[in-house]
């Protein structure tokens, strides 16, 4: 074993300094108890700027947009693009960062799609056509992803049945445009409604206790 | 499909995961060292055997709209190479893993924990099952006669799985009104808190009002040792191997326990190592202490508290011997019976109260994250004393060393002791060794042989380790 005449002990791993004091060491090297680990480098630091600019970059686009004024006519090419792109930005940086709980970004993502949907048709002169056409749409699409991503990925009840419930949830949200008139055909809300009253009652019948259950541990105070 | 059985975290639980950071992940290592090279093979068998009996240690850790919970899970460990620096971390929130790793490095198999799961005394428990389970894997011939033993009932062996997940040794001390809808369960018996027996008689308005008094007087400032943080985060960690026998000597010369004897020759060698402390003269250490004694429980889920001594240079007697007595006579009163149920009374009140148990659970953590930061300001070091490890046969007469490594936001050492072997292992989150070398050279003044073996931290240890 390597020894530091200066501090007087014995040293193993074959270091040619001593690794308290510095001082050359003498003797034949023993082998190490501990592994020689690589410097590693995280990148959760980056990434967490990159998000943080990337949220503000949007957030400052969205309110830009609402200061060059919200009427159709001043609504054209340049800023269809714009908002495209900061709306595809904020969905792929959504879906990104949920990218472990596919249930929850599911929930997410309608939120957010609803959210830009709405604000889109605000800025270009609100023709109700997000009420009407996107949201039924995106909702309906959600329950039914979630029903084949649970299948195809094996979840376990406990990861998504509250994600699950919640989406269909969601879905009811057209029944309730619908009912104020605020659409301008009934259609797609009425079987986005039914779809996601489906969705529940059948929640309830195969899974009512887990669901129960899962709240009783989510909300346990 | 069945229900998952969970049990939720209690506070001292949840304060590792409020405190945690890119420097201290809140994780600890046992490591064992055994007399050959480790076989990984057999080490995966022994790892499967021990974990089906160690309900708890197949949680996950997940998190409710106010608490977090360990969750029984199905998934499975490997045993892996050791790959990562020491104490790397572990929980990841939104990961669904285990809270725990199994890695092994030429004579070592190390336990790693994540300190939300357990604590040390619990980790111990797992370590040495392992470990033995491993010695009759690779030495089958000395099996024979304690399994003889075993089925004729001599040695009493528990007869169900325990170390589920429901001892929360503290909720099991003090109270368990509310039982988690698992708590028949395997797991939920085995992750229950360790508190939970405890309850009923709550304290008198004027233990309330001792314990408020607990807080420290604003007059003394407390030095805190900075340093070169490493360039990755990773814990450098210093082994210093000697003779248990030749330092409990020098505790007994000087009339106090070896944790006390060493807080000493830490405060001592930090004042050397800052060359004099500055101005703020006050060195504080904390000095976890295992409830369990006390307190006596199955659950290997945290169940300790931390006492706190305090030595402030230039008032009075300053050499080691006074300042062994100092610390001792601080710590005695403080680690005791009585003493340590009033604060444990104090954490289950804490638990109990309405405002914070509504309270979400981000902002649990932020508050929790508050209290730490505080009480991290009113401390120079830590300091943790496992004792001595005594492990089955056939393992004890296969192993040597015992290590214990805990990941540190300040420098802090911990002690373990078997095969006659006392390791202190000195942890840091930063390079400087300086406290270390003064450490040791007390100790090498006195005629103990030290033996020392480092972590590889900086860019040039490393290339120097890998040529």
């Amino acid at each position: 074993m390597r020894r530091c005449p200066e501090c007087s002990i014995a040293i193993e791993g074959a270091w040619t300094h001593c690794p308290l004091c510095a001082a050359p060491v003498v003797g034949a090297a023993v082998p190490s108890p501990l592994p020689t680990v690589p410097l590693t480098f995280s990148r959760r630091r980056l990434l967490k700027v990159l998000f943080l600019t990337s949220i503000a970059v949007i957030a400052g686009s969205l309110a830009a947009q609402l200061l060059l004024g919200h009427k159709p006519e001043g609504f054209g090419v340049l800023r269809s693009g714009w908002l495209g792109v900061t709306a595809m930005w904020l969905v792929v940086l959504m879906a990104v960062r949920k990218r472990r709980n596919v249930a929850k970004g599911t929930i997410y993502l309608v939120v957010l799609i609803g959210l830009v949907c709405v604000y889109w048709d605000y800025l270009t002169g609100w023709r109700a056509w997000s009420l009407t056409y996107a949201l039924p749409i995106v909702c309906a699409s959600s329950i039914a992803a979630l029903l084949i991503t649970v299948r195809a990925m094996r979840f376990e009840a406990t990861e998504h049945i509250l994600d699950s419930g919640l989406a269909a949830v969601l879905g009811l949200a057209p029944i309730v445009f619908l009912a104020f008139g605020w659409v301008t055909y009934p259609l797609p809300s009425a079987l986005c409604g039914g779809f996601s009253i489906l969705a529940l009652v059948l929640l309830q019948l195969a899974r009512g206790r887990e669901v129960r259950l899962e709240l009783a541990r989510r909300l346990h105070v | 499909m069945t229900h998952r059985d969970w049990v939720r975290l209690d506070n001292a639980s949840n304060i590792f995961l409020a405190a945690r950071s890119a420097a201290d992940p809140k994780v600890f290592r046992l490591s064992a060292e055994v007399d050959h090279d480790v076989d990984p093979e057999l080490l995966q068998q022994a790892l499967d055997e021990t974990y089906d009996r160690y309900r708890l240690y197949h949680a996950v850790l997940q998190s409710g709209l106010f608490w977090y919970y360990l969750q029984d899970s199905d998934l499975h460990p490997l045993v892996t190479a050791d790959e990562q620096h020491t104490c790397a971390p572990i929980y990841q929130a939104g990961r669904r893993n285990l809270l725990f790793r199994v890695v092994h490095h030429r004579r070592r198999i190390s336990l790693e924990v994540f300190h939300a799961l357990s604590d040390g005394t619990g980790a111990a428990w797992f370590l040495s099952d392992l470990v033995n389970a491993y010695i009759r894997l690779r030495h089958p011939d000395s099996d024979r006669s304690p399994q003889l033993e075993d089925s004729t009932g001599a040695h009493e062996a528990p007869a169900e799985p325990v170390h589920g997940l429901s001892i929360d040794s503290f909720a099991d001390y003090f109270h368990q009104r509310h039982q988690s809808p698992a708590s028949g369960s395997v797991f939920s018996r085995a992750a229950r808190s360790a508190t939970s027996s405890f309850v009923n008689s709550s304290p008198s308005p004027a233990d309330r009002w001792k314990i408020s008094r607990l807080r420290r007087p604003a007059d003394k400032k407390v030095h805190r040792v900075g340093g070169t943080r490493t360039p990755d985060n990773r814990t450098r960690a210093v082994e210093l191997t000697m003779p248990t026998d030749a330092v409990l000597g020098l505790a007994r010369a000087a009339d106090v326990s070896l944790t006390m004897y060493l807080t000493a020759l830490f405060f001592e060698s930090i004042r050397i190592s800052s060359g004099g402390l500055g101005r703020a003269r006050t060195l504080a250490a904390s000095v976890p202490v295992n409830l369990r004694q006390f307190f006596p429980s199955e659950s290997a889920r945290n169940f300790f508290a931390t006492v706190r001594v305090e030595h402030t240079y230039g008032r009075g007697e300053d050499d080691l011997g006074s300042i062994c007595k100092q610390l001792e006579s601080q710590f005695l009163p403080q680690a005791t019976h009585e003493a340590l149920e009033k604060k444990l009374r104090w954490f289950i009140r804490v638990e109990r109260m309405p405002g914070l148990r509504i309270m979400p659970r981000p902002l649990k953590d932020v508050i929790l994250g508050m209290a730490n930061r505080h009480s991290n300001r009113g401390l120079s070091v830590a300091v943790s004393n496992l004792g001595r490890m005594s492990l089955p046969e056939p393992a004890d007469s296969h192993v040597g060393r015992v290590l214990f490594h805990v990941s540190a936001v300040r420098p802090q050492f911990c002690a373990t002791s078997h095969a006659g072997l006392l390791a202190v292992s000195f942890t840091s989150p930063f390079v400087e060794t300086d406290h270390i070398r003064e450490f040791t050279r007390m100790l090498t003044a006195e005629g103990v042989d030290v033996t020392v073996a480092a972590e590889r931290v900086t860019e040039q240890e490393i290339a120097e380790g890998r040529s």
